[in-house]
Order: structure tokens, then sequence, then C-alpha cells
């Protein structure tokens, strides 16, 4: 029991004080048992107030304080670091928030504001005589990561882990690296290809000493925690000897007799592809692959390659890491049957699609046997929507619509690229681009999200129509050879590494991180970090900048050998459990498993898994766990506080 | 519903500087602009309609004409889109849309073409001179007869119903209604404009410029007047002799200042010459000029010795009146002027 607390009611200016009567909160504190010092202040967070609270805890002796103020959100950490300069333990301190939950929820009445402050400053009175002196638990780490995703973040963020001398394992789902970025031709601002970019990055990641990469891999369980992940990884066949010596020609003779033909996902589904494939021919790594799924093992392939081993088997391989981090990148948004005429219109195909088709068409533009003259790019398709649930802009998109049209305006002939956006986005240097295209007689029309752009088949004709907001409203219409449906950022599929993980998915469906400003690369799971387009869309630079910064956290985290956790945790009294299961399953985090205790089983709490978020205690039945930091004492002395 | 057509940008190009397509419609030109009213709202809009290739909508739109070209939405633009010089452009665009003949636009865009007329015209009028064996006394007097005969011809099958396809597209087109009293009550307006170009005075700081060109169309109209209705070279009348000097040199010491400050490119008017400008300017300087040089022939008796004088004259006359006039810059006189009196008519309805 702490007996000699100091109280500090901050004015916050005039925000608190306004409507909240301090003096009064101050006179009821001073009254409580065990305050030894109650003041009013100005600003609670400011310098001078945070040395006069250091100093009365010295001077005064105090053996614990209460700041009522505002959210803890904002100032706990302050306040935890006046009690430990002052040479408490930071957990003797409670914050009471009198602004948010007082003065501005109730700025209508006064009066009942300040009772209520009152009450709620006994209520963290009471709470911080229980507190107790605690100290942030330590776990051993080890110096290695797994990357999750060989795209362009994954890529950059192995490498320059591998540089800080963390051990990296690079796991890729597909048989070759690259991810999206190999997908796409030229880039901007330097020019070069995406593939030249990924050609890269593979030769220094293949040559590092401290990454191991795998392709055709991916996790299918966890055990253990930050510090300690024990990750199982299935590895996918390739059907290919590892030693094969890259015959081209064997290869080629191979492909030629491979009877299978699937969609070609590298190309967006607008060509096929035979069941052994290599999506370009400097792809890495350079030993081709058999997709599993589409192959039925007929055999013909084997007669002219012998570099073909049709029985390999799935490997599993367990590493060791101290985090993860996670890069899985997007998928493009697939439009619904009959958006904008997809899937109804032959001639309407997604920005995806057209990139791949100006990189296959080398001397003119044909589509569907048809030569490509008039081309209509309709903007925010999926991104933006009103109804539909991707409320987000995708942010690369205007972007890479209006670099396509310049790229595809300089490579073919007399091409018109018509442009129907809601507002185009060219932020940053970017806006160059839209410079460019317009001065390159590119027409932008624009209409809002209520009345979008119409495509419509007429007879052998694609007509898109708008009521273009920039002339007056009126109706406008251009007959397109071909319509590109710009369609912006959904995550990739990642429903497996998700049931594994538990990492959180925000509501628009991307991972989601601790705090989009101050932590923008941490999950609520320790040790998992996430990085590129698999948490926000993101174009390639501002992925590679998100890919690094997870990195250094990832280096940060791991590279010491010790990581300190938070004391806030679930303890069980072991005496009382009687292992009834029920608070595995309210467990969000499987922190909670089995162990023997004298002659029961009990519930044990991993250290290292439990966030503190004290979803067991309401479910246990026998009342067997406890919060630390929050613990029953301190809870119902708090409420008691509250409503007497 | 009207189609977009990307081509007419190009065809607009040929017509004058076209930078119009970097246009991100933020309407600052519009703003800028002292002119624009909340009846005719432009630059921005023509611009729009440039880029859309819209061609019925300017074709029908009056906007172009009300512009006099101060060139603030110019500086002002962004973009570096020049809407000025585009509103100029579809100046020049509309004359050759009135033109019933084709010629204007002919002459606009190709510059080989308008040599080889100018070349025409010179031949025609040497060969003339040779078939009349160079005399003087006759072919002075022809040269009074075609000015006569040009103005009433050119003016009959040219000018007249090229105002009536002007009018045809911005008043009967659209569909306006319009109350045939109400073309008299508003003609006061039309003769205004023609005489006083008092719209100038709207642009900020065209002070200096509105008074020399009022100069310039006076003295150029009245030089006209006193060459044909008075007869200046045949006359012994001094007073007349007197006026016609005055006329032609205030006609050419205008135009030199004009020709000076489009070399110069000192306002945002003189940035862009086109073709059609530089002949217009040029060909009004030398008529001046060569007509008060005849004169002076005349007066020291040496143009019996020196009919290739007049012949220089006759060439750059004729030049005038068969091309420039009917087909060129000169146009803009009255195209302004009706542009005026029809908006007001417009408006009225």
């Amino acid at each position: 029991m702490k007996n000699k607390i100091g109280v500090y009611v901050c004015m916050c200016g005039s925000n608190i004080s306004d409507y909240v009567d301090v003096d009064k909160v101050k006179e009821a504190a001073e009254k409580i048992d065990g305050v030894y010092v109650a003041k009013t202040t100005m600003f609670a967070c400011a310098d001078s107030t945070q040395q006069e609270i250091e100093n009365d805890i010295k001077e005064q002796k105090l053996d614990a304080i209460v700041v009522a103020s505002c959210s803890p959100k904002l100032h706990l950490d302050t306040f935890r670091n006046v009690a430990q300069r002052g040479g408490l333990n930071p957990y003797n301190y409670v914050q009471v928030n009198i602004r948010e939950q007082g003065s501005w929820a109730h700025s209508d009445n006064p009066p009942l504001a300040t009772e209520k402050a009152i009450n709620l400053v006994k209520g963290g009175i009471e709470r911080v005589k229980h507190s107790k002196e605690l100290i942030p638990i330590k776990i051993p780490s080890i110096n290695a990561v797994a990357v999750v995703g060989a795209g362009i973040a994954g890529m950059r963020a192995a490498l320059e882990l591998a540089e800080m001398g963390t051990t990296v394992h690079l796991i890729e789902r597909e048989h070759f690296v690259g991810g999206r970025t190999s997908q796409w031709n030229v880039l901007f601002t330097t020019n070069e290809t995406g593939q030249e970019v990924v050609t890269r990055l593979y030769h220094q990641i293949n040559t590092h000493p401290k990454i191991t990469l795998y392709t055709g891999t991916e996790i299918i369980g966890k055990k253990g925690s930050v510090g300690e992940f024990n990750l199982t990884l299935k590895i996918k066949p390739r059907y290919i000897k590892p030693d094969c010596k890259h015959d081209i020609k064997d290869l080629e003779k191979a492909i030629a007799v491979c009877p299978i033909e699937v969609d070609d996902e590298f190309n967006f589904n607008i060509t096929k592809r035979k069941a052994i494939y290599k999506n370009y021919c400097s792809e890495f790594p350079e030993i081709p692959a058999i997709d599993c799924e589409a192959c039925n093992k007929c055999g013909e392939c084997v007669k002219i390659c012998a570099d073909i081993d049709l029985n390999q088997q799935p490997e599993e391989v367990n590493i060791s890491v101290g985090a993860i981090q996670l890069s899985t990148g997007f998928n493009p948004y697939e439009p619904t049957k009959g958006e904008f005429g997809f899937g109804e219109i032959d001639n309407v195909i997604t920005l995806q699609q057209f990139k791949r088709l100006i990189e296959l068409n080398e001397d003119a533009l044909i589509y569907n046997n048809k030569t490509i003259k008039n081309i209509a790019y309709i903007y925010c398709v999926g991104s933006r929507q009103i109804d539909g649930p991707n409320k987000y802009c995708s942010r690369y998109c205007c972007t890479s619509a209006i670099h396509t049209a310049i790229l595809a305006k300089e490579k073919y002939s007399e091409i018109n690229n018509f442009h129907f956006n809601r507002g185009i986005r060219t932020y940053g240097k970017q806006e160059k681009l839209y410079h460019e295209a317009s001065e390159a007689g590119d027409i932008f029309l624009q209409s809002f999200e209520e009345a979008p752009p119409q495509v419509e088949r007429a007879g052998n004709e694609t007509i898109v129509k708008i009521n273009d907001i920039l002339t007056d409203n009126e109706e406008l219409e251009v007959n397109a050879d071909l319509v590109v449906l710009v369609t912006g950022m959904v995550p990739r599929d990642y429903e497996g590494i998700v049931n594994i993980l538990k990492v959180p998915i925000g509501r628009d469906k991307f991972f989601n991180e601790i705090h989009p400003k101050l932590r923008p690369v941490e999950t609520v799971i320790d040790g998992v970090l996430i990085s590129g387009a698999c948490q926000a869309p993101l174009n390639i630079t501002e992925s590679v900048k998100s890919a690094l910064s997870a990195a250094s956290k990832v280096n940060s985290l791991v590279s010491s050998g010790e990581i300190k956790l938070e004391p806030t945790m679930a303890v069980i009294h072991n005496d009382k459990c009687t292992w009834c299961d029920k608070c595995t399953e309210a467990c969000p985090y499987d922190a909670i498993s089995k162990i023997k205790y004298k002659d029961k089983e009990v519930a044990e709490v991993s250290k290292s898994l439990c966030k503190g978020c004290g979803m067991c205690l309401p479910v246990c039945p026998e009342n067997a766990i406890d919060l630390i930091g929050y613990t029953d004492i301190e809870m119902e002395s708090m409420i008691e506080a509250l409503i007497y | 519903m009207a189609k977009i057509n990307p081509d007419f940008a190009k065809e607009i190009f040929k017509y004058g500087n076209g930078d119009f397509n970097a246009c991100y419609n933020c309407g600052n030109c519009t703003a800028v602009c002292s002119l624009t009213d909340e009846h005719n709202s432009f630059p921005r809009k023509m611009v729009r309609a440039s880029v859309l290739g819209l061609d019925e909508k300017i074709t029908t739109s009056l906007d172009p004409w009300l512009c006099y070209y101060c060139g603030d939405c110019a500086t002002t633009c962004p973009r570096e889109a020049n809407p000025g010089e585009l509103m100029m452009s579809l100046r020049r665009w509309l004359t050759a849309k009135y033109d019933w003949t084709g010629l204007s636009g002919l002459l606009q865009k190709s510059l080989l073409f308008s040599l080889f007329a100018f070349i025409i015209t010179a031949i025609g009028v040497i060969y003339y001179s040779v078939y009349q064996n160079f005399n003087v006394e006759t072919i002075m007097h022809h040269g009074h007869l075609f000015e006569m005969l040009s103005i009433a011809s050119v003016f009959t099958f040219i000018i007249l119903p090229n105002l009536f396809r002007m009018w045809y597209f911005v008043i009967i087109k659209p569909g306006i209604k319009v109350k045939f009293i109400t073309y008299f009550k508003e003609f006061q307006d039309l003769l205004i404009h023609m005489f006083t170009q008092k719209r100038t005075l709207g642009c900020d700081d065209s002070q200096t410029r509105w008074f020399m060109h009022l100069i310039l169309v006076f003295g150029y109209l009245a030089l006209l007047f006193t060459t044909v209705v008075l007869d200046w070279f045949g006359t012994e009348n001094l007073f007349i002799i007197l006026l016609g000097y005055i006329e032609s040199v205030v006609i050419f010491i205008i135009t030199f200042i004009f020709v000076a400050g489009r070399i110069q490119k000192n306002k945002e008017v003189n940035k862009f010459s086109q073709p059609s400008d530089w002949f217009f300017v040029i060909w009004l300087f030398l008529l001046g000029f060569t007509a008060f040089i005849v004169r002076v022939f005349i007066d020291l008796d040496l143009i019996e010795n020196n009919i290739w004088m007049y012949l220089f004259h006759l060439i750059v006359l004729v030049q005038w009146a068969l091309i420039i006039v009917p087909f060129g810059k000169w146009t803009h006189f009255l195209y302004r002027s009706f542009a005026m009196y029809f908006d007001k008519i417009k408006q009225v309805v």
C-alpha cells in the first residue's frame, strides 16, 4: 500500500480548467488517505512541471504519483519517465484522463464534469495505492529473421538485414523471385525495367553468405514467439534437378512438348503458358520450374530433358528466427463481372494486363486481333469505392496509368489516350508525368464518384461516356478500341500466414501497424513486422522505404541477443487453477499452454506471447488469473472509489 | 452528346503556337481575364473545347472575338499553356471557318501557298503592265478602277457571304430566336465597336495600344476614301493632296512601330506572330509607304520616267485587296465588331 502519493491536476491551458473546477478536484484529492501532496498545474507536461514533480518525489519522498490530465495514449510514457527520474518505479504511476473523458466530453455541464473528474481521480489514487514495482521482462533472441516474400521489398530488406549482420531466411511462395516488380517494364523515374532491378538485387542476394533463399516455399507452422520463432517451411518440388545445366535448347523443347496449357498469371491471364515454364528468360533462379498443380506428369518433357525429375517430393524444413518480416505484397483489384464492362465486353482489360500487353507487343499494339488506336483509361476501379469495401486510394494507379499511357504513345504510332478520372493524384515528382502526358495531347476527363463513366457496346464499337465536370458537365463520348480499367491494390491472398502468425488486419484488409505515425512497421504481435504493399497501397519507392525501415527495426530488435517486453501480462495462480481450458480458447495470441504443477495440470502463460490484453481473466471460473499492472485489487478498489 | 476528337488540336496547332494541351483546368486564366463576364466565360472553356476537339462549340462561340489578347492569362498560367495565344489561333481558325472559299484556311496554314499567291498576283500585275507598254496614264487610271472594282466585288462575293456564314454559325445554328427588329435596335453597337474598338480599353494597360490602333484604323479608312473616292493620285486639289500625305504617313509610322514590336516580341500579343500577322502589318506599312512615295514622285514629276514605283505600289495594292483583305487578317476588323454586335443581340434575347 502506497501512502505518500503525489497528485497533480492539470489545467491543460484552459482545455480542462474551462469546464472542470481543478481546484475542487485538488481539494477532493487532498482529503483522501495516503495523499501527501496535491497540486494544480497549468501544463503538467511542461518541462518545468515535470521538474517540479521530480523534485517533489525526491524531496517529499513520495512513493507513488497520479497525474490527472489527458489520455494516457498521449503522455503515459512522459510521466512514467518523470517517476523514474525521481527515483520511483515507473509502474507506480497512474494517469487519470480528465480531458478526453472529462472536460471535452462534458463541456455542456461543468459542475457534473467536475464531479466526474473528482471520481476519476479518486479511482486513480485508489489504484495507485495498490500498484506494484514492475520490471520489464527480458528474453533472449536469435539474431536471425524470416523475410516472407521475395518481391522488391523483401529482397531489399533481406540485403539490408544481412549487411547489418542478421541471418536472413528469405521465403518466396513462387518458384521465382521479383514479385510484382518483375512484371513491370520501364519504371519511373529511372527508366530501368523492373526485371533489371530484380536481377541486380538477386545477384547480390545470391552471393551474400548471410541470406538463404527459399523459393516455392510457404510457412506452414509456427511455434515460439519473439526472440525465438520456430517456423516450419514447406518447399514445393520444382521437378527440375538442382544441378541442372540450364540448357536453354533442351528446355525450350521440353516446353514445346508439354501438352498442358494454363492461364499465364505472370501476364495476368492474357496469354497461356505450359506447365513447365519460366516467365522471362533472365528470370531468377535460372532453373525453370514445373507448376505442380498444373502438371499431369505425362512424362513427355522427361524424354527430352534429362534434368527433369518428376519424382521430387515436397520437403519440410525447420528454421529458428528472432523475428519475422512480412512483405507479402499486393494483388491488383479484380473487377467484378460487368464492372465497366469487364468480363462482358472483350476489349475491357485491367491496367496490369495492359502493361503486360505493351511489353509483349513489339511493333504494333494489337489486342483481340485489332490494332489499338484509342485507349480509354477508367480510373479508381476498386479504389475510393462508395458502396464497395475499398474506401482507400490505391495511390500508385494514377501515376502508373499515366506513365503507361506515355509509354504506349512513345512505343506505337497514332495512339490517343483518354483518361476518365476522378481527379488526378500524381503526387510529388510524379506530377511531371501528368504534365508530360497532357502536353503530349492526352485528354483528361473528370467526373465525380456518383456519376462514373459508362462503358457501352454499340455494334462493333465500344463507347465510353462521361459527364465531364470540366466541360460544364456535358456528356462526351469516345470510341475506344481498348478500355483499360485502372485497378487499385488489394492485399495478396494471405490467409495461411494470417492464421499462423495472427497478424492483425485492418478494415481495409491490409495488415495493420500499431500506430500509423509512430510505429508504422510494427504489429501488435511482437517480433512480426510488416513492410511494403501488404500494409497499404504503396509504389516501389515507398515499399522499399518501408522495407528498409522494418529491416532496421528488426535488426535493432534481434541483434543485441536480448528483447525487453512490457511487464503487463497475465499470471496464473497455480493453486486456484483447475485447467478447464477456457482461457486458452479466449487467448487471441496462443500464449497459454498446459503444464504440470505438483500433482495437477495448470495453465501457464508465455511471457513473450502474452500481450496483457486481459481476455482470459473474465472467462476463468476459478478466478485464478490476474493481470499484472491491472490486478483485481487495483481494479476493484478503483471501481469502489468511482461509485461510492 | 459530343464526340471527342483529339485530332482537332493538331489542326489548331497549324494556326498558332499550341501549348494549350498542357492545361489542367485550374481556371486561373478566366479568373485574371478582365474582359470575361458571366455571359461569356473565357478563355478556359475555349481551351477545354480545343483540347477535346469540340469544334462545333467553337464555331458557334463568339468568345475568341471578345478577347483582345492582353496576355494576362498567358503570364499567370501555371502550366504555361498560353490560353491567350490559343484565343488568337481560334480567331485565325474561325476566319478560315467563316470563309466559304476555303482559301483563307489554305493561306493561313501554308506559308508556301501564301508566297505562291503573292508571286502570282505580282506576275499578273507585271504581265498586265507589259501588255500596256508601261503606259503610266493608262495603268494609273486602271489602277484606280481596280480599287473601286475590287472593293465592290470582294465585299459582295467574299466578305458579305462570310459574314452571313458567321451569323448562321453563331445565331441560327444554336437555335437562337431573334426578332427582326432587334437587329436594328442593336445596330448602333456594331458601328460603335467597329469605329472605336472601345472594348480594348477593358484590357489592363492597353490605352496606348488602343490609341495607336484607333489612329491606324481611321488613317487607313481615310486613305482608302482619299484614294478611291477623292482620287488622290489624280487630284490637283492641294487640300486632298496634303490629306493623303498625312494619312499615309500615319499608316506607315504606326505600322512600323507595330512591326518593330513584333520583332522585339515586347508584349505577350507579339510573341507568337504567324505569317498572316506579318503579311498584314508589313503590307499595310508598304501600302502607306508606297502610296506616299508615289504621290511624291507625282509632285516632283518623276513618275513618268519611274513607272516602276507605281507598279510596286500597285503590286502591293493588288495583293492587299485580293489576298489580305478577303482571306487574311484584315477581316478581323469586321468579325470583331460583328461578334460584339451578335453578342449584344444574344444577350438581349
